[in-house]
C-alpha cells in the first residue's frame, strides 16, 4: 500500500518532467508570442502614434484601415502573391529535384547554382532584378537590340503586372530551399520502389505522379508551412525592388504596417494591421491544422 | 507483402549510357534553369568589376571594359560606414559571435521540444505547440517594442547575451518543427523498448534521440547559420553599439537617403557578406541532402 | 649629475605619455545616432567629429543607413534604457512625440549663451523650440526643390537661356523632346513624386496659397481653382518623363543627366554630391535653379540634433559641448561644403563653396522668401497620407477634382 503510493508519486513527479524541459518553449510562447500579440491588441485600441498610449478609442483604428484604399489594395496583393509564390515555388522546387535526381553530371555544381540565392541579403539582389526588369535598362532593352524590336516586358512599370515582378525575383531567391528539402524528401525513398515499377512497366512519370508525390506528403506539408510564413512577412523584395511602386501599386501588408510603424509614427494603425492579418492566418491555418492532428492520430504515435 | 521478382539482369538505377531524348530533355531543362538562377549574380560580379562612370552608361549585361578588382577591397577595407571609413571587415567577428551561441541554444532548445512534443505528448503541449507556429507568421518588427521594454527590465538590452536570446526567440518555432517532424518519423516502438529499459526523460534524450538526430541537427544547423547572419533588425536594434553585426555595414554601405550610390561597391559587399552562408552550403551541401534524406522531414 | 638628468628627463616622458591617453580619455564622450552613411555624407559627419575632438571630445559613432531605421534605433534605445548622447533628426514634427514623453533634455543655456535667437532662421527656429525651450540644434539647410539641368543636353537640344518662368520651362523640355532626350530625369518613388510637386506649388501656386494648404491645412484653398492648376501643372510634368521611371532610385535619374542623355531634374541639393563624383563642376557642366522670379521661395529642410534625457554629469557635458560645437561658423562651412546643403546660419565665409550653395546661402538672406518643407507642418501620417495620394494621382489618370478631395480628407484630422 505504502508503495504503491510512492510509486503514484514519483510517476506524477515525472510526469511533470517533460513540462519542466518544454518551459523555455512555454515561457517564450507566454510573454514572447502571446504576450506581445495580446500588447499590440492593446496598442490598436488606443491613439498612440510614437509610443503607446492609455486612452480606448475602440475600433476607430480598425475601421481607419478598412477605409484605407492602400490596405485594402496590399492585401488582394497578397492573395495574389501567395498562391502564385506558393504554387511556383512547389512547382519548380520539386521539378528542379526530380531532375537533379536523375543522376546527373555536375550535381554538387547545379545544387550550388540553385541555392546561392538564399544566401544572399535581398537588398542588393533585389536592385539587381529591378535594373533586370526595368524596360528602359534591362531585358527589354537587350532583346530588342538583340534584334526582336516588338519585344515587351515592362510589368515593373506596370500598375497591375507589377506584383509579378515581386513573384518571380522571390521565387529565384526561394525556389533552391524547396529544391534542397523536395530534392532529400526524394532521396529517402526506397529504391525498392524503383526496382519494383521498372520492373512493372510502369511509365516514369506515373510513378512520380501516383507512388513518389503521396509518400512526399510531409515534405510538402513542411515546405508549405516555411514559404507561407514567407508569404505573410514579405516585405524585402517589396521595398528593394518596386517601394510599394508604381505609386502604391506593388505594396504588401507588411509595408503598410512598417511604413506606419516607423516613418508615419502611428503605432495604432500598424497594430490594427497587423492584428488583422494575424487573424487571417489563424482562420486560415486552424482548420487545416485541426483536420491534420486529426489524422496524425489516426497513424503516427499512439 | 510484394512479390519476389528474380531480376534477369542487375536494375541498380545506374547512369544510362546513351543520350536519350528524356536525357536531353533533363539536361536542358537544368541547363535553362541554371541560367535564369545565375543571372542576377552575373549582374552582380560584372558590376561589382566596372567603374561607376561605366555603371551611369547603363549597359547592364555588357562585360566590363576594364575589370578591376577596387570595388572588392574598398567593400572589404576602406568603403564609408559613417564617421569610420573601414568597410564592412569590421563587423565581421561580431557576427561570428552573435551566429555561434544564437545556432547553439535555439537548436538545444528546440531539438528538446521536438523530443518532448513527439514521444513524451504532455496534454496542452499541442496547443502550445500551435500557438508557436502562429507567432511565425508575426512580422519580426511589430514585437520590436515590447521586446525592448522586456529586455530592459531583466537588464539585457544592447548586450550580447541580449541579442542570442532574442535570435532564439524567433527561431524557436521553425526549429521545434523540423525536429518535432523528424521525431515523429522515428518509430514509436523503440521509445517503448528505451521506457521498459528503465529510461527517464533526459536519458532517453541524451543517449538514444541525439545521436539518432545528426541529419536533422545538420540541416538546423544550415538554416539557423544562414538566417541569423543575414539578419539585420535583430542585431541592430538588440546587439548594442560595441556587437554590431556586419549586415549592419553591409546596410550603411548599401542603403542612403540623399548620398551618392557606389553600386559596383554595393555589389561586392553584398557578395562578401554572404560568403559565410555559401561556404556553409558549400561544404555542407551534401550533408544537407543526406541529412533529410534519412527521414528528418517525414510528418 | 648626469644620471639625475637623465632619470629627470625619463620622468618627465613618461609623465608625458601617461598624461597623453588620460587627456583623450577625459573628454565628454558622445555616442551620436546619425544616418549619414554615404562617402559625401561621411565626409561631412567627420568634420564634426573632428570639431568636437578638436574641443576634447570623444565621438563615438552609431551610423545606421535610412532616417527611418536610425530614429527607431534611438527610439528604441531610448525606451531601453540605453540612449545615445545625440541622436540625428529632420526639421520636423518626427521628434515631438518624444519632447512631449519627456524624454529629451533642452538645451535653454546653450542656446542662450550662443545667442540662437540671433542667427537662425525663424523657420528653424519655430521647429526646434517647442512650448518656449530649445529642444534640438540644427545641423544644416537642404532645399529639396531644386531643379537641375545639364548643360549639355541643353546644348543638344539647342536651349540658348536658362528657363525664367514655369512657361519657359515647358518649352524647353518640348525642345528636350524633340532632341531625342529625356526631357525630365525621375525616379518614381513617393518620396520623390513629393518634391516635384512641392516645386511645383511654390512657383505655380506661391507662398501664400502653400502655406494655406500645408500650414492651415484650410479646406477651401485646397478646393480652389488655383489648387487645381497645381495640381494640373503637377501631372502635365509626369508626361516628360521616360517609361523606366517606376522604382528609380534618385542617383540614377542624375546620372541620366551626367551622362547627357536628360536634360531637367527636380531635386534636392545633395545631388551635387553625384555631380561631384562624376567630376562635374556646378555652373560649367550643370547648372541649378532655385526658383522662378526674384520672389521664389526657399523650401527649408534640414537635420537637427537632439538629446535625450539623461542626468549623468560627464553625458550633459558633452551633449551642451556638441550642441555648441555644431552651431560655430567654422563647423558650419566645413560640414555643409561636404554635405551639399546651406549652413544654418548666413554670417559665415561661403568663398570656398559652390555656386549653388552661394546663391542658397545669398537667398537665405531674405527672409521673405524662407518656407518650410511639408513635414516641418504636417505630421508624419499627414504627409505619408498626402505622398500616397500624390504618387497615385502621377500614375494613374483620375479626376483632379476626386484628388482635391482626398488631400482635404487626407490633411483633415
Amino acid at each position: 500500500m505504502a508503495l504503491a503510493k510512492v510509486w503514484s508519486a514519483k510517476a506524477s513527479w515525472k510526469r511533470l518532467v517533460p513540462w519542466g524541459a518544454l518551459l523555455p518553449m512555454a515561457l517564450t510562447v507566454l510573454v514572447g508570442y502571446l504576450g506581445t500579440a495580446l500588447w499590440s491588441l492593446r496598442v490598436s485600441l488606443s491613439s498612440a502614434r510614437t509610443f503607446p498610449k492609455d486612452d480606448f478609442v475602440g475600433l476607430a483604428q480598425y475601421e481607419r484601415l478598412f477605409d484605407n484604399d492602400r490596405w485594402l489594395h496590399s492585401l488582394q496583393n497578397l492573395a495574389i502573391y501567395g498562391v502564385l509564390f506558393i504554387v511556383a515555388c512547389m512547382a519548380i522546387g520539386f521539378l528542379l529535384a526530380v531532375f537533379i535526381d536523375q543522376k546527373v553530371r555536375g550535381e554538387g555544381v547545379l545544387r550550388t547554382i540553385f541555392l546561392y540565392p538564399y544566401a544572399m541579403s535581398f537588398v542588393a539582389t533585389g536592385l539587381v532584378w529591378q535594373w533586370v526588369l526595368n524596360p528602359e535598362s534591362g531585358l527589354q532593352q537587350a532583346v530588342r537590340q538583340m534584334g526582336f524590336s516588338e519585344f515587351t516586358f515592362d510589368w515593373i512599370i506596370d500598375q497591375d503586372m507589377v506584383i509579378y515582378t515581386v513573384v518571380i525575383a522571390t521565387v529565384w531567391q526561394a525556389s533552391g530551399l524547396v529544391m534542397a528539402l523536395m530534392l532529400a524528401g526524394l532521396r529517402g525513398i526506397d529504391e525498392e520502389i524503383w526496382k519494383a515499377a521498372r520492373l512493372d512497366g510502369i511509365p516514369t512519370w506515373r510513378v512520380y505522379a501516383s507512388i513518389v508525390l503521396p509518400m512526399l506528403g510531409p515534405t510538402v506539408a513542411t515546405v508549405f508551412v516555411l514559404l507561407f510564413t514567407g508569404v505573410v512577412k514579405v516585405f524585402d523584395s517589396v521595398v528593394s525592388m518596386t517601394q510599394g511602386g508604381p505609386g502604391t501599386a506593388s505594396d504588401v501588408p507588411a509595408k503598410f504596417i512598417m511604413d506606419h510603424l516607423f516613418g508615419r509614427a502611428n503605432i495604432a494603425l500598424a497594430s490594427a494591421g497587423s492584428i488583422v492579418l494575424l487573424l487571417m492566418v489563424v482562420l486560415l491555418v486552424v482548420p487545416l491544422l485541426v483536420l491534420r492532428s486529426r489524422s496524425g492520430d489516426a497513424k503516427g504515435h499512439g | 507483402m510484394r512479390a519476389v521478382y528474380l531480376p534477369a539482369a542487375p536494375v541498380a538505377r545506374h547512369r544510362p549510357r546513351r543520350m536519350s531524348a528524356g536525357r536531353v530533355g533533363v539536361y536542358a531543362f537544368l541547363l535553362t534553369a541554371a541560367l535564369f538562377f545565375l543571372l542576377p549574380l552575373y549582374i552582380m560580379l560584372t558590376t561589382s568589376l566596372k567603374s561607376m562612370d561605366e555603371i551611369r552608361l547603363g549597359h547592364l549585361f555588357a562585360l566590363p571594359l576594364a575589370p578591376s578588382i577596387d570595388a572588392w577591397r574598398a567593400a572589404w577595407s576602406t568603403v564609408c560606414t559613417g564617421v569610420s571609413c573601414e568597410g564592412v571587415r569590421v563587423g565581421f567577428w561580431n557576427s561570428v559571435a552573435i551566429v555561434v551561441p544564437s545556432t547553439l541554444f535555439p537548436i538545444a532548445i528546440g531539438a528538446l521540444n521536438g523530443y518532448a512534443l513527439s514521444f513524451w505528448r504532455p496534454r496542452g503541449a499541442n496547443v502550445l505547440f500551435a500557438v508557436l507556429m502562429m507567432g511565425a507568421f508575426i512580422p519580426v518588427q511589430v514585437m520590436i517594442y515590447p521586446l525592448v521594454k522586456i529586455l530592459a527590465a531583466v537588464g539585457l538590452f544592447s548586450s550580447l547575451p541580449g541579442i542570442v536570446l532574442v535570435h532564439t526567440v524567433f527561431s524557436m518555432p521553425v526549429m521545434t518543427l523540423l525536429f518535432r517532424n523528424y521525431y515523429l518519423g522515428i518509430p514509436q516502438e523503440l521509445f517503448k523498448a528505451a521506457r521498459v529499459d528503465g529510461g527517464g526523460f533526459w536519458r532517453i534524450f541524451v543517449q538514444l534521440m541525439l545521436p539518432m538526430s545528426t541529419p536533422i541537427l545538420i540541416v538546423a544547423a544550415i538554416m539557423q547559420i544562414t538566417g541569423v547572419w543575414n539578419d539585420y533588425i535583430l542585431g541592430l536594434v538588440f546587439a548594442g553599439n560595441e556587437h554590431l553585426p556586419m549586415t549592419v555595414q553591409l546596410n550603411n554601405v548599401i542603403n542612403t537617403t540623399t548620398g551618392e550610390r557606389l553600386y559596383n561597391v554595393n555589389m561586392a559587399a553584398t557578395m562578401l557578406t554572404s560568403a559565410v552562408p555559401l561556404l556553409v552550403y558549400f561544404v555542407s551541401g551534401r550533408w544537407f541532402v543526406r541529412g533529410i534524406a534519412a527521414g528528418a522531414v517525414k510528418g | 649629475m648626469l644620471r639625475t638628468a637623465c632619470r629627470k628627463t625619463l620622468l618627465a616622458l613618461a609623465a608625458g605619455l601617461l598624461a597623453l591617453p588620460a587627456l583623450a580619455q577625459n573628454g565628454p564622450r558622445a555616442e551620436v545616432i546619425h544616418w549619414w552613411t554615404s562617402g559625401g555624407e561621411s565626409a561631412a559627419v567627420k568634420t564634426l567629429a573632428d570639431a568636437y575632438r578638436a574641443q576634447g571630445g570623444q565621438w563615438v559613432d552609431m551610423a545606421v543607413a535610412l532616417g527611418e531605421q536610425a530614429r527607431a534605433v534611438a527610439i528604441n534605445r531610448i525606451v531601453g534604457g540605453n540612449p545615445p548622447t545625440a541622436a540625428q533628426f529632420n526639421t520636423s514634427k518626427q521628434f515631438l512625440d518624444i519632447v512631449d514623453q519627456g524624454l529629451l533634455n533642452n538645451l535653454d543655456d546653450v542656446a542662450a549663451r550662443d545667442g540662437w535667437d540671433k542667427f537662425l532662421p525663424e523657420t528653424v527656429l519655430n521647429v526646434i523650440k517647442v512650448k518656449g525651450h530649445y529642444y534640438a540644434v540644427p545641423v544644416n539647410i537642404h532645399m529639396p526643390a531644386w531643379i537641375w539641368y545639364s548643360k549639355a543636353a541643353f546644348k543638344k537640344a539647342g536651349i540658348a537661356a536658362e528657363p525664367k518662368t514655369m512657361d519657359e520651362l515647358f518649352a524647353a523640355l518640348d525642345k528636350l523632346k524633340a532632341a531625342g532626350l529625356v526631357p525630365l530625369a525621375h525616379g518614381c518613388q513617393p518620396w520623390q513624386d513629393n518634391t516635384v510637386f512641392t516645386a511645383v506649388l511654390t512657383n505655380v501656386g506661391g507662398r501664400e496659397l502653400y502655406l494655406k494648404v500645408l500650414r492651415d491645412r484650410d479646406r477651401n484653398a485646397i478646393q480652389s481653382d488655383a489648387f487645381k492648376n497645381v495640381l494640373l501643372t503637377f501631372k502635365r510634368l509626369q508626361g516628360y518623363v521616360d517609361k523606366g521611371s517606376p522604382g528609380r532610385n534618385w542617383n540614377d535619374a542624375t546620372a541620366m543627366l551626367i551622362t547627357g542623355k536628360a536634360g531637367v531634374q527636380i531635386m534636392g541639393d545633395w545631388a551635387k554630391g553625384e555631380f561631384s563624383l562624376a567630376g562635374q563642376v556646378a555652373g560649367k557642366d550643370y547648372g541649378c535653379i532655385a526658383g522662378f522670379g526674384a520672389n521664389a521661395p526657399y523650401i527649408i529642410q534640414g537635420d537637427v540634433l537632439v538629446f535625450p534625457k539623461t542626468d549623468k554629469p560627464d553625458a550633459l557635458k558633452a551633449q551642451k559641448l556638441l550642441a555648441s560645437v555644431v552651431t560655430t561658423p567654422a563647423a558650419q562651412v566645413a560640414f555643409n561644403s561636404k554635405k551639399g546643403s546651406i549652413p544654418i546660419r548666413t554670417d559665415v565665409d561661403a568663398s570656398k563653396m559652390d555656386v549653388c550653395a552661394q546663391q542658397g546661402i545669398t537667398i537665405m538672406k531674405d527672409k521673405a522668401r524662407h518656407l518650410g518643407n511639408g513635414e516641418i507642418y504636417l505630421t508624419p501620417d499627414q504627409n505619408g497620407a498626402l505622398a500616397d495620394i500624390l504618387t497615385a494621382y502621377w500614375n494613374r489618370n483620375m479626376p483632379v477634382e476626386k484628388v482635391q478631395k482626398d488631400i482635404a480628407s487626407a490633411l483633415k484630422n
